[in-house]
């Protein structure tokens, strides 16, 4: 039972790992943008495909192509940016429903140059650590969570130590404030959509081997994240880091003791009832979708 | 002196750790125009929320003809006959002036959900309609019924959001710096509405921050400074009393 | 307007629609009545929009209204007709439960929280193979039964006939809606959606409006969920999920909400575009390109929808003189 437990643990920790580069990304972009990016799991899907073109594909070394599905993907970001949000400043309705736009059309030119099947992706190792005899840790998942936290830690010295890092939760805060500084939303936009889409993007690549790759998998992703910004208190990194622990540990566990349909229906009943019980916006129009 | 309408009964909000209204005290008698002024940031605008339902209170009570309606949701309130209007001309932008009246009567003939999916007309309907066009002849808008509200003059605006107010005959209304933002002219055609409005039987009260608009009309006047209660009485008394002047000119310094 | 032009018009309306069917081929046949269903899907859809809100559970409502009528025709043997009104009061009933947490938010929360109500639901109909059927649903659910007006023999599987018996239901609906709209209470959905805080004022409880607008609109589409089960005769959870929520979606915007008829042009122009012109040139799976490109174009350029559109050309024929409330 406890290596059930330990094992249930380290799956629980993968999950989260990966879930925090996306969940967080997500904060970002609401927190500077207002926009809720429901493409946000498509731009994972991409990083994925990076892994299926250059890797399966061409056979280049993984770390090349998990480098280049960060920096793609963070550019896909930056077009979603200059071509939609830009222009919809201050319509968070219009920026979502465009969002939900882009992801039809990335799962579309995704669909036509893969095809809808599942892709294999080889794994870039097999050695997995044996903790025990029931207790195991495949290389691959510990390299998830290794990048995950040395991504996150990034990510909070960036924003924490720089002078960018200043001004994105500056203007997360207090638009105007933030301006005044002389530096402008367009520029703390476009660095939130490329840490964003980056983010996304390399838990795509490194997860790519691990899970199963279709056009459509950013769904399931896009809604697990919904529940760890939602528990997380919509805005917090440091609240959807520490969701997407408790969602993974939850969905894990009941996965692993009752079954998997069963745990996204508790998922999605601890969002509901997050949303219920401290309605966030339930005041202030200044913040409604 | 007639029986308290409102009262309000030791009532504090707080916003964290700031006391916006402290431990404030005041009634308004029934039939009165009565003003509630202070300089900006003295939590007028957060009582006048307090006591409509805007805003539920940290503590204290506000009495509604002797019944306590603190913490009630602001239909609730409303239904009780304690209506206010809202800062810079809040209307149904899109709507007619008449359908902004007629939403106005809601209290009054509330349309029934079982005709209107049948498609039926009710007299209420009707009577609703009678109800609005009689509030905006009132209002002199009666000739403006079939405009849009967005397209009506500033002026005009201001008049038909206390049309909706009035519309429900409620008997107590809250008016939400009236007199903001209007000249000479306007401001005595407003003057001359709150004395008609008093005759039609309903009390008011005023929250303003222009000091000398609010002399003419009211019977008495409640200052209040940083949250908390000043002083009351009638306009010449308040006008003379020492502290209000320094609250206002102490203020006026801070902004100059 | 004469009256007799507008008797006129109704007549040719409603000639062309009789007449419609039959200058199509089977299978556009087929997209017909799909699209019929469609468009008192979407207008319901509008129903609710009315009042400011904007769920993503609303397919999920039709499915209600899809599995309880197929439930309650194969199960409980009720006669079809019946089973589908039936369907739809079951959609607006668990629409009533589900607006007890979901209105307590707003805005973009309500949109979350009502896209994980829906999804909790369908995920019921996957895990519960007792009565649901699981992931692959209900098969075989019983047809309307046939039966002969003189005039027309009514074979319901055949698609001609199924159109016209939803074109009734439809249309029905579609008065129903626009009748609400047009009533007191509209305008009371107005007042809720552009000033809450004044309507409020007005003592109206603002939750009673959106918990209503939530029903009927819930309500109808239950009414389509079942219209679609009876016909193609099978329902499953993949049905109702979020990509056929994104359809609807699509055709609300890019026809625009602000009018009645915005949305049913979204639906009709959208539905020619896809089965028709992409059908013909094979790019039926372009679908979501196109309706994601269409999404993105009419929130960048045309902000109002294709009603938009409709309105500028019209001042220009005077085809619609008379303009709707909350149009521009």
């Amino acid at each position: 039972m406890l290596e059930l437990l330990l094992q249930t643990g380290l799956n629980a920790l993968y999950a989260a790992a990966y879930l925090s580069l996306v969940a967080v990304g997500l904060v970002l972009i609401f927190g500077v943008m207002g926009i809720i990016n429901f493409a946000h799991g498509e731009l994972f899907m991409l990083g994925a495909y990076v892994v299926v073109a250059l890797y399966s594909g061409l056979q280049m070394p993984f770390v090349l192509v998990a480098a280049i599905g960060l920096v793609f993907v963070g550019c896909v970001g930056i077009l979603m940016e200059l071509s939609m949000f830009r222009q919809l400043r201050g319509n968070p309705l219009g920026g979502l429903v465009a969002s939900i736009g882009f992801l039809m059309v990335l799962q579309a030119l995704v669909a036509m140059g893969f095809g809808v099947r599942m892709e294999h992706v080889p794994p870039f190792t097999q050695d997995v650590i044996i903790l025990s005899e029931r207790v195991r840790l495949p290389v691959q998942r510990l390299i998830v969570i290794i990048v995950a936290v040395m991504l996150l830690v990034a990510l909070w010295l960036f924003l924490k130590r720089t002078k960018f890092g200043w001004a994105l939760r500056a203007s997360a805060q207090d638009k105007e404030a933030a301006a005044l500084q002389g530096i402008s939303l367009r520029t703390t936009s476009l660095i939130a959509m490329f840490i964003g889409g980056a983010l996304a993007g390399i838990a795509g690549s490194l997860t790519a081997p691990l899970i199963s790759v279709t056009p459509t998998m950013g769904h399931s992703v896009i809604v697990a994240a919904f529940i760890v910004i939602i528990v997380g208190g919509i805005g917090s990194l440091e609240g959807a880091v520490l969701a997407a622990f408790i969602y993974a540990f939850v969905h894990t566990g009941v996965t692993t003791f009752l079954d998997g349909v069963i745990a996204d229906i508790v998922g999605l009943a601890l969002m509901l009832a997050v949303l219920v019980i401290r309605p966030t916006g339930f005041f202030g129009s200044a913040d409604r979708a | 002196m007639s029986e308290a309408l409102l009262e309000v009964r030791n009532l504090s909000k707080r916003f964290g750790g700031l006391k916006a209204v402290d431990q404030l005290n005041f009634s308004v008698a029934e039939g009165a125009i009565h003003g509630l002024i202070g300089p900006n940031g003295a939590g007028k605008t957060t009582t006048f929320n307090l006591i409509s339902g805007f805003y539920r209170p940290s503590s204290g009570s506000v009495l509604l003809s002797g019944e306590d309606i603190s913490g009630m949701p602001m239909h609730r309130i409303a239904r009780r006959g304690l209506v206010r209007t809202f800062q810079h001309s809040t209307l149904f932008a899109e709507l007619s002036v008449l359908e902004n009246a007629v939403v106005g009567t809601y209290m009054l003939y509330p349309p029934q959900t079982f005709a209107a999916l049948a498609g039926l007309r009710l007299s209420r309907d009707d009577a609703a309609k009678n109800r609005a066009r009689q509030v905006l002849e009132f209002f002199g808008l009666l000739d403006h019924a079939d405009e849009l509200a967005r397209s009506l003059s500033h002026g005009h605006q201001r008049a038909l959001g206390m049309a909706v107010a009035l519309a429900s005959r409620p008997s107590i209304v809250l008016l939400d710096e009236p007199f903001t933002g209007m000249n000479p002219e306007e401001t005595r055609g407003m003057m001359k509405l709150m004395f008609k409005i008093r005759e039609a039987g309903a009390t008011i009260l005023i929250v303003e921050h222009d000091m000398r608009a609010i002399m003419g009309i009211c019977d008495r006047i409640t200052v209040m400074n940083f949250g908390r209660f000043l002083t009351e009485g009638r306009p010449n008394e308040v006008r003379r009393h020492d502290e209000v002047i320094e609250a206002y000119l102490g203020k006026s310094k801070q902004n100059a | 307007m004469p009256r007799w032009l507008v008797a006129v018009g109704v007549l040719a309306t409603a000639a062309l629609l009789l007449a419609l069917p039959h200058v199509l081929s089977f299978s556009q046949r087929e997209v017909l009545v799909f699209m019929t269903i469609n468009i008192l899907v979407v207008c319901s859809y509008r129903l609710l929009t009315l009042t400011g809100e904007w769920s993503l559970g609303h397919v999920v409502m039709m499915g209600v209204g899809a599995y309880a009528s197929a439930l309650l025709a194969k199960k409980v043997g009720v006669f079809v007709p019946l089973a589908m009104l039936l369907g739809a009061f079951t959609a607006a009933m668990v629409a009533l439960v589900l607006s007890v947490p979901l209105f307590r938010m707003k805005g973009f929360y309500f949109l979350i929280g009502s896209f994980a109500a829906g999804e909790i639901i369908r995920l019921l109909w996957k895990r519960f193979r007792d009565p649901f059927g699981g992931p692959k649903g209900i098969k075989r659910i019983d047809p309307m039964p046939d039966f002969d007006l003189g005039i027309w023999n009514f074979t319901f599987f055949d698609p001609v006939s199924y159109y016209y018996f939803a074109l009734l239901v439809v249309l029905a609906g579609l008065f129903v809606m626009w009748r609400v709209e047009k009533s007191p209470i509209g305008l009371v959905f107005h007042a809720v959606h552009w000033q809450d805080n004044l309507a409020r004022s007005a003592g109206i409880s603002v939750r009673a409006y959106r918990t209503l607008a939530l029903v009927l609109s819930s309500g109808f589409a239950g009414l389509a969920g079942a219209l679609l089960a009876h016909y193609i005769g099978t329902v499953n959870p993949n049905m109702f999920d979020i990509e056929q929520m994104v359809y609807v979606l699509t055709w609300a915007i890019v026809g625009g909400t602000a009018t009645f008829y915005g949305p049913i042009i979204g639906c009709v122009v959208l539905t020619v575009v896809n089965e028709i012109v992409l059908r013909e040139i094979g790019l039926e799976q372009g679908r979501p390109m196109i309706y994601g490109m269409l999404l993105i174009g009419t929130v960048l350029f045309l902000p109002k929808g294709l009603e938009d559109l409709f309105h500028r050309l019209s001042r220009i024929g005077l085809l619609f003189s008379r303009q709707p409330r909350g149009g521009q």
